[in-house]
Protein backbone atom coordinates (compact mmCIF):
# COMPACT_ATOMS: atom_id res chain seq x y z
CA UNK A 1 0.00 0.00 0.00
CA UNK A 2 1.25 3.43 -0.91
CA UNK A 3 1.88 5.42 2.27
CA UNK A 4 1.39 9.15 2.07
CA UNK A 5 3.76 11.35 4.05
CA UNK A 6 2.60 13.87 6.62
CA UNK A 7 2.67 16.85 4.28
CA UNK A 8 0.60 15.04 1.67
CA UNK A 9 -1.93 14.04 4.32
CA UNK A 10 -2.09 17.62 5.60
CA UNK A 11 -2.96 18.78 2.07
CA UNK A 12 -5.69 16.15 1.84
CA UNK A 13 -7.21 17.27 5.14
CA UNK A 14 -7.09 20.92 4.10
CA UNK A 15 -8.87 19.96 0.88
CA UNK A 16 -11.66 18.58 3.09
CA UNK A 17 -10.81 14.89 3.41
CA UNK A 18 -11.56 14.09 7.05
CA UNK A 19 -10.42 10.46 6.92
CA UNK A 20 -6.87 11.65 6.18
CA UNK A 21 -6.89 13.42 9.54
CA UNK A 22 -7.06 10.11 11.36
CA UNK A 23 -4.28 8.66 9.20
CA UNK A 24 -2.17 11.74 9.82
CA UNK A 25 -2.42 11.54 13.62
CA UNK A 26 -2.48 7.77 14.08
CA UNK A 27 1.32 7.26 14.25
CA UNK A 28 1.62 9.81 17.07
CA UNK A 29 -1.41 8.86 19.14
CA UNK A 30 0.44 6.71 21.69
CA UNK A 31 3.30 9.16 22.11
CA UNK A 32 0.88 12.01 22.70
CA UNK A 33 -1.30 10.08 25.12
CA UNK A 34 1.69 8.95 27.19
CA UNK A 35 3.28 12.39 27.18
CA UNK A 36 0.03 13.82 28.55
CA UNK A 37 -0.32 10.91 30.96
CA UNK A 38 3.12 11.53 32.43
CA UNK A 39 2.45 15.23 32.75
CA UNK A 40 -0.76 14.74 34.71
CA UNK A 41 -0.40 11.21 36.13
CA UNK A 42 -4.00 10.42 35.22
CA UNK A 43 -5.26 8.56 32.17
CA UNK A 44 -8.63 10.29 31.92
CA UNK A 45 -6.98 13.69 32.16
CA UNK A 46 -4.43 12.62 29.56
CA UNK A 47 -7.28 11.77 27.19
CA UNK A 48 -8.85 15.14 27.87
CA UNK A 49 -5.56 16.87 27.01
CA UNK A 50 -5.24 14.83 23.80
CA UNK A 51 -8.81 15.68 22.84
CA UNK A 52 -8.09 19.36 23.27
CA UNK A 53 -4.88 19.00 21.27
CA UNK A 54 -6.62 17.13 18.43
CA UNK A 55 -9.24 19.85 18.17
CA UNK A 56 -6.51 22.50 17.97
CA UNK A 57 -4.47 20.51 15.45
CA UNK A 58 -7.52 20.24 13.19
CA UNK A 59 -8.54 23.86 13.63
CA UNK A 60 -5.08 25.31 13.02
CA UNK A 61 -3.80 22.79 10.51
CA UNK A 62 -3.37 25.52 7.89
CA UNK A 63 -0.79 27.14 10.16
CA UNK A 64 1.51 24.15 10.01
CA UNK A 65 4.48 24.97 7.78
CA UNK A 66 5.04 22.16 5.32
CA UNK A 67 8.56 20.78 5.22
CA UNK A 68 8.96 21.14 8.97
CA UNK A 69 8.46 18.23 11.34
CA UNK A 70 4.75 17.58 11.75
CA UNK A 71 5.52 15.41 14.77
CA UNK A 72 7.21 18.29 16.59
CA UNK A 73 4.34 20.60 15.69
CA UNK A 74 1.76 18.19 17.11
CA UNK A 75 3.81 17.64 20.26
CA UNK A 76 4.09 21.40 20.70
CA UNK A 77 0.32 21.78 20.57
CA UNK A 78 -0.20 18.85 22.95
CA UNK A 79 2.37 20.22 25.36
CA UNK A 80 0.56 23.57 25.34
CA UNK A 81 -2.72 21.80 26.06
CA UNK A 82 -1.04 19.92 28.92
CA UNK A 83 0.34 23.14 30.41
CA UNK A 84 -3.07 24.81 30.10
CA UNK A 85 -4.65 21.83 31.78
CA UNK A 86 -2.15 21.82 34.65
CA UNK A 87 -2.61 25.54 35.16
CA UNK A 88 -6.38 25.19 35.38
CA UNK A 89 -6.07 22.14 37.59
CA UNK A 90 -3.68 23.85 39.97
CA UNK A 91 -6.24 26.58 40.43
CA UNK A 92 -9.08 24.24 41.21
CA UNK A 93 -7.47 21.53 43.32
CA UNK A 94 -4.36 20.22 44.95
CA UNK A 95 -2.35 18.23 42.40
CA UNK A 96 -0.64 15.96 44.87
CA UNK A 97 -3.93 14.76 46.32
CA UNK A 98 -5.32 13.83 42.93
CA UNK A 99 -2.18 11.95 41.91
CA UNK A 100 -2.63 9.40 44.67
CA UNK A 101 -5.10 7.27 42.76
CA UNK A 102 -3.36 7.23 39.41
CA UNK A 103 -2.89 4.41 36.96
CA UNK A 104 -5.08 1.76 38.49
CA UNK A 105 -8.52 2.36 37.12
CA UNK A 106 -8.07 0.74 33.72
CA UNK A 107 -6.26 -2.61 34.09
CA UNK A 108 -8.57 -5.55 33.65
CA UNK A 109 -6.87 -8.42 35.52
CA UNK A 110 -5.51 -8.24 39.09
CA UNK A 111 -2.07 -9.62 38.26
CA UNK A 112 -1.54 -7.07 35.50
CA UNK A 113 -3.00 -4.46 37.78
CA UNK A 114 -0.42 -5.23 40.45
CA UNK A 115 2.44 -5.08 37.94
CA UNK A 116 1.19 -1.83 36.43
CA UNK A 117 0.75 -0.31 39.84
CA UNK A 118 4.28 -1.24 40.82
CA UNK A 119 5.91 0.10 37.69
CA UNK A 120 3.61 3.09 37.64
CA UNK A 121 4.37 4.05 41.19
CA UNK A 122 8.11 3.59 40.60
CA UNK A 123 8.05 6.05 37.74
CA UNK A 124 5.84 8.37 39.73
CA UNK A 125 8.41 8.31 42.52
CA UNK A 126 11.25 8.99 40.11
CA UNK A 127 9.46 11.91 38.49
CA UNK A 128 7.90 13.20 41.70
CA UNK A 129 10.39 15.97 42.43
CA UNK A 130 10.58 17.27 38.89
CA UNK A 131 9.06 20.63 38.00
CA UNK A 132 6.66 20.59 35.01
CA UNK A 133 9.39 22.02 32.77
CA UNK A 134 11.97 19.47 33.93
CA UNK A 135 9.44 16.71 33.42
CA UNK A 136 8.56 17.96 29.95
CA UNK A 137 12.21 18.22 28.91
CA UNK A 138 12.99 14.77 30.31
CA UNK A 139 9.98 13.12 28.66
CA UNK A 140 10.66 14.67 25.28
CA UNK A 141 14.41 14.00 25.25
CA UNK A 142 14.66 10.68 27.12
CA UNK A 143 11.13 9.35 26.73
CA UNK A 144 10.41 10.20 23.10
CA UNK A 145 13.96 10.62 21.82
CA UNK A 146 13.65 14.17 20.52
CA UNK A 147 16.98 15.98 20.14
CA UNK A 148 17.84 18.92 22.39
CA UNK A 149 17.13 21.28 19.48
CA UNK A 150 13.76 19.69 18.71
CA UNK A 151 12.87 19.83 22.40
CA UNK A 152 13.73 23.52 22.53
CA UNK A 153 11.52 24.07 19.48
CA UNK A 154 8.60 22.19 21.05
CA UNK A 155 8.89 23.97 24.39
CA UNK A 156 9.66 27.34 22.79
CA UNK A 157 12.84 27.91 24.80
CA UNK A 158 16.59 27.97 24.17
CA UNK A 159 18.78 24.87 23.84
CA UNK A 160 20.68 26.11 26.87
CA UNK A 161 17.49 26.11 28.92
CA UNK A 162 16.72 22.59 27.70
CA UNK A 163 20.19 21.38 28.74
CA UNK A 164 19.91 23.04 32.15
CA UNK A 165 16.50 21.49 32.86
CA UNK A 166 17.57 18.13 31.45
CA UNK A 167 20.61 18.07 33.69
CA UNK A 168 18.52 18.89 36.75
CA UNK A 169 15.90 16.31 35.83
CA UNK A 170 18.44 13.52 35.40
CA UNK A 171 20.10 14.47 38.70
CA UNK A 172 16.79 14.33 40.56
CA UNK A 173 15.83 11.05 38.92
CA UNK A 174 19.19 9.53 39.76
CA UNK A 175 18.77 10.64 43.38
CA UNK A 176 15.28 9.10 43.60
CA UNK A 177 16.22 6.00 41.67
CA UNK A 178 18.22 4.17 44.32
CA UNK A 179 15.52 4.65 46.94
CA UNK A 180 12.78 3.46 44.59
CA UNK A 181 14.70 0.54 43.13
CA UNK A 182 15.78 -0.73 46.55
CA UNK A 183 12.28 -0.42 47.98
CA UNK A 184 10.80 -2.29 45.04
CA UNK A 185 13.25 -5.22 45.37
CA UNK A 186 12.39 -5.60 49.06
CA UNK A 187 8.67 -5.51 48.35
CA UNK A 188 8.87 -8.17 45.63
CA UNK A 189 10.94 -10.48 47.84
CA UNK A 190 8.47 -10.21 50.71
CA UNK A 191 5.57 -10.99 48.29
CA UNK A 192 7.35 -14.17 47.14
CA UNK B 1 40.53 18.16 34.96
CA UNK B 2 38.85 18.40 38.34
CA UNK B 3 36.27 15.82 39.42
CA UNK B 4 33.81 18.57 40.41
CA UNK B 5 33.65 19.89 36.89
CA UNK B 6 33.35 16.41 35.39
CA UNK B 7 30.51 15.50 37.76
CA UNK B 8 28.68 18.64 36.77
CA UNK B 9 28.71 17.36 33.18
CA UNK B 10 27.78 13.75 33.96
CA UNK B 11 23.96 14.12 33.77
CA UNK B 12 24.30 15.45 30.23
CA UNK B 13 27.05 12.99 29.37
CA UNK B 14 24.65 10.03 29.79
CA UNK B 15 22.63 11.19 26.82
CA UNK B 16 25.66 12.56 24.96
CA UNK B 17 24.07 15.98 25.21
CA UNK B 18 27.42 17.74 25.58
CA UNK B 19 29.69 19.32 22.99
CA UNK B 20 32.19 17.00 21.38
CA UNK B 21 35.21 18.34 23.23
CA UNK B 22 33.45 17.98 26.60
CA UNK B 23 32.50 14.40 25.78
CA UNK B 24 36.16 13.72 25.00
CA UNK B 25 37.29 15.36 28.24
CA UNK B 26 34.80 13.36 30.32
CA UNK B 27 35.74 10.10 28.62
CA UNK B 28 39.44 10.56 29.21
CA UNK B 29 38.76 11.47 32.86
CA UNK B 30 36.53 8.45 33.49
CA UNK B 31 39.30 6.10 32.41
CA UNK B 32 41.53 7.44 35.17
CA UNK B 33 38.98 8.14 37.95
CA UNK B 34 37.02 5.29 39.56
CA UNK B 35 34.87 7.62 41.67
CA UNK B 36 33.54 9.54 38.68
CA UNK B 37 33.20 6.31 36.68
CA UNK B 38 30.95 4.89 39.43
CA UNK B 39 28.93 8.06 39.49
CA UNK B 40 28.58 7.89 35.72
CA UNK B 41 27.47 4.25 35.88
CA UNK B 42 24.81 5.19 38.43
CA UNK B 43 23.46 7.84 36.05
CA UNK B 44 23.43 5.38 33.17
CA UNK B 45 21.60 2.78 35.24
CA UNK B 46 18.98 5.19 36.57
CA UNK B 47 18.29 6.56 33.11
CA UNK B 48 18.12 3.16 31.45
CA UNK B 49 15.80 1.78 34.13
CA UNK B 50 13.52 4.80 34.10
CA UNK B 51 13.24 4.56 30.31
CA UNK B 52 12.45 0.87 30.66
CA UNK B 53 9.72 1.56 33.21
CA UNK B 54 8.26 4.30 31.04
CA UNK B 55 8.08 1.78 28.22
CA UNK B 56 6.45 -0.88 30.42
CA UNK B 57 3.87 1.49 31.86
CA UNK B 58 2.72 2.80 28.46
CA UNK B 59 -0.94 3.68 28.19
CA UNK B 60 -2.87 2.79 25.09
CA UNK B 61 -5.96 4.12 23.37
CA UNK B 62 -8.87 1.81 23.02
CA UNK B 63 -9.68 1.96 19.32
CA UNK B 64 -13.19 3.20 20.09
CA UNK B 65 -11.83 6.01 22.30
CA UNK B 66 -9.35 7.08 19.65
CA UNK B 67 -11.90 7.12 16.85
CA UNK B 68 -14.25 9.13 19.04
CA UNK B 69 -11.55 11.67 19.85
CA UNK B 70 -10.76 12.09 16.15
CA UNK B 71 -14.48 12.45 15.35
CA UNK B 72 -14.85 15.12 18.01
CA UNK B 73 -11.98 17.02 16.41
CA UNK B 74 -13.23 16.88 12.82
CA UNK B 75 -16.81 17.67 13.89
CA UNK B 76 -15.81 21.33 14.11
CA UNK B 77 -16.14 23.33 10.95
CA UNK B 78 -13.73 22.52 8.16
CA UNK B 79 -10.25 24.06 8.51
CA UNK B 80 -10.95 25.84 5.23
CA UNK B 81 -8.88 28.77 4.04
CA UNK B 82 -11.29 31.69 4.20
CA UNK B 83 -10.37 35.40 4.06
CA UNK B 84 -11.33 35.57 7.73
CA UNK B 85 -9.21 32.61 8.75
CA UNK B 86 -6.45 33.30 11.26
CA UNK B 87 -2.81 33.88 10.42
CA UNK B 88 -1.41 34.12 7.81
CA UNK B 89 -4.66 35.00 6.13
CA UNK B 90 -5.77 37.78 8.46
CA UNK B 91 -2.29 39.19 8.01
CA UNK B 92 -2.84 39.53 4.27
CA UNK B 93 -6.25 40.93 5.05
CA UNK B 94 -4.83 43.40 7.54
CA UNK B 95 -2.07 44.49 5.17
CA UNK B 96 -4.48 45.17 2.33
CA UNK B 97 -6.74 47.12 4.69
CA UNK B 98 -3.78 49.17 5.88
CA UNK B 99 -2.82 49.80 2.24
CA UNK B 100 -6.29 51.04 1.35
CA UNK B 101 -6.35 53.24 4.44
CA UNK B 102 -2.95 54.72 3.65
CA UNK B 103 -4.04 55.46 0.07
CA UNK B 104 -7.21 57.14 1.35
CA UNK B 105 -5.25 59.30 3.78
CA UNK B 106 -2.74 60.23 1.08
CA UNK B 107 -5.57 61.25 -1.23
CA UNK B 108 -7.39 63.27 1.43
CA UNK B 109 -4.51 65.19 2.92
CA UNK B 110 -1.88 65.39 0.20
CA UNK B 111 -3.48 65.21 -3.23
CA UNK B 112 -7.00 66.50 -2.65
CA UNK B 113 -6.21 69.88 -1.01
CA UNK B 114 -4.65 71.25 -4.23
CA UNK B 115 -7.81 70.40 -6.14
CA UNK B 116 -9.97 71.85 -3.39
CA UNK B 117 -8.03 75.07 -3.29
CA UNK B 118 -8.71 75.61 -7.00
CA UNK B 119 -12.44 75.50 -6.53
CA UNK B 120 -13.18 76.95 -3.11
CA UNK B 121 -13.04 80.70 -2.96
CA UNK B 122 -12.05 81.52 0.66
CA UNK B 123 -9.28 78.98 0.62
CA UNK B 124 -7.80 80.14 -2.65
CA UNK B 125 -7.93 83.68 -1.35
CA UNK B 126 -5.92 82.63 1.68
CA UNK B 127 -3.57 80.74 -0.58
CA UNK B 128 -3.05 83.83 -2.72
CA UNK B 129 -2.28 85.90 0.37
CA UNK B 130 0.30 83.36 1.49
CA UNK B 131 1.81 83.44 -1.99
CA UNK B 132 2.14 87.19 -1.93
CA UNK B 133 3.82 87.08 1.46
CA UNK B 134 6.19 84.38 0.33
CA UNK B 135 6.99 86.30 -2.84
CA UNK B 136 7.75 89.41 -0.82
CA UNK B 137 9.99 87.53 1.57
CA UNK B 138 11.70 85.78 -1.34
CA UNK B 139 12.67 89.10 -2.92
CA UNK B 140 14.22 90.22 0.34
CA UNK B 141 16.57 87.26 0.25
CA UNK B 142 19.49 86.94 -2.09
CA UNK B 143 18.49 85.32 -5.41
CA UNK B 144 20.74 82.30 -4.86
CA UNK B 145 18.96 81.46 -1.64
CA UNK B 146 15.56 80.69 -3.18
CA UNK B 147 14.03 78.76 -6.06
CA UNK B 148 10.72 79.87 -7.54
CA UNK B 149 8.27 77.78 -9.60
CA UNK B 150 5.20 79.26 -11.28
CA UNK B 151 2.24 77.38 -12.76
CA UNK B 152 -0.58 79.14 -14.66
CA UNK B 153 -3.91 77.33 -14.94
CA UNK B 154 -5.20 77.85 -18.54
CA UNK B 155 -8.91 77.67 -17.60
CA UNK B 156 -8.98 80.23 -14.80
CA UNK B 157 -5.77 82.06 -15.37
CA UNK B 158 -4.89 81.48 -11.72
CA UNK B 159 -1.22 81.40 -10.90
CA UNK B 160 0.30 79.01 -8.43
CA UNK B 161 3.79 79.86 -7.25
CA UNK B 162 6.01 77.60 -5.19
CA UNK B 163 8.98 79.11 -3.45
CA UNK B 164 11.65 76.89 -1.96
CA UNK B 165 14.73 77.87 0.03
CA UNK B 166 18.20 76.57 -0.84
CA UNK B 167 17.51 73.34 1.06
CA UNK B 168 14.40 72.87 -1.11
CA UNK B 169 12.16 73.35 1.92
CA UNK B 170 8.91 75.11 1.28
CA UNK B 171 9.12 78.31 3.22
CA UNK B 172 6.06 79.71 4.91
CA UNK B 173 6.34 82.97 6.74
CA UNK B 174 3.58 84.36 8.91
ZN1 LIG C 1 36.98 12.15 39.00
Amino acid sequence: MWMKNDDELVSEVLKGDQTSFELLLRPYRLGLLNMAYRMTGNREEAKEICQDALIKVYRYLHRYEKGKSFKSWVYKITMNSAYDFLRKKKKSEDIIESQKDLHFATSPNPEQQFLNREIGSKIESCLRNLSPKEKAVFLLRDGDGFSVEETSEILKCSSLSVRTHLSRARKKIRAQFDKVNLGFKKEVNSEV
Amino acid sequence: MKCKKIRHWLPLMVGLDLSEHKVKAVKSHLVKCTGCQQEYDAYVLSLEKTKEWLEEDKQNWEEREWQQAVQNAVKQKKPAISPFAPWPFTKTWAYSLMGVLAAALLFLFVIKPFNLREGIAPESEMFARTQAQLLRSAFQESPQEVVKMTMVLPETGQKIIWIFDKNFDLEVKK
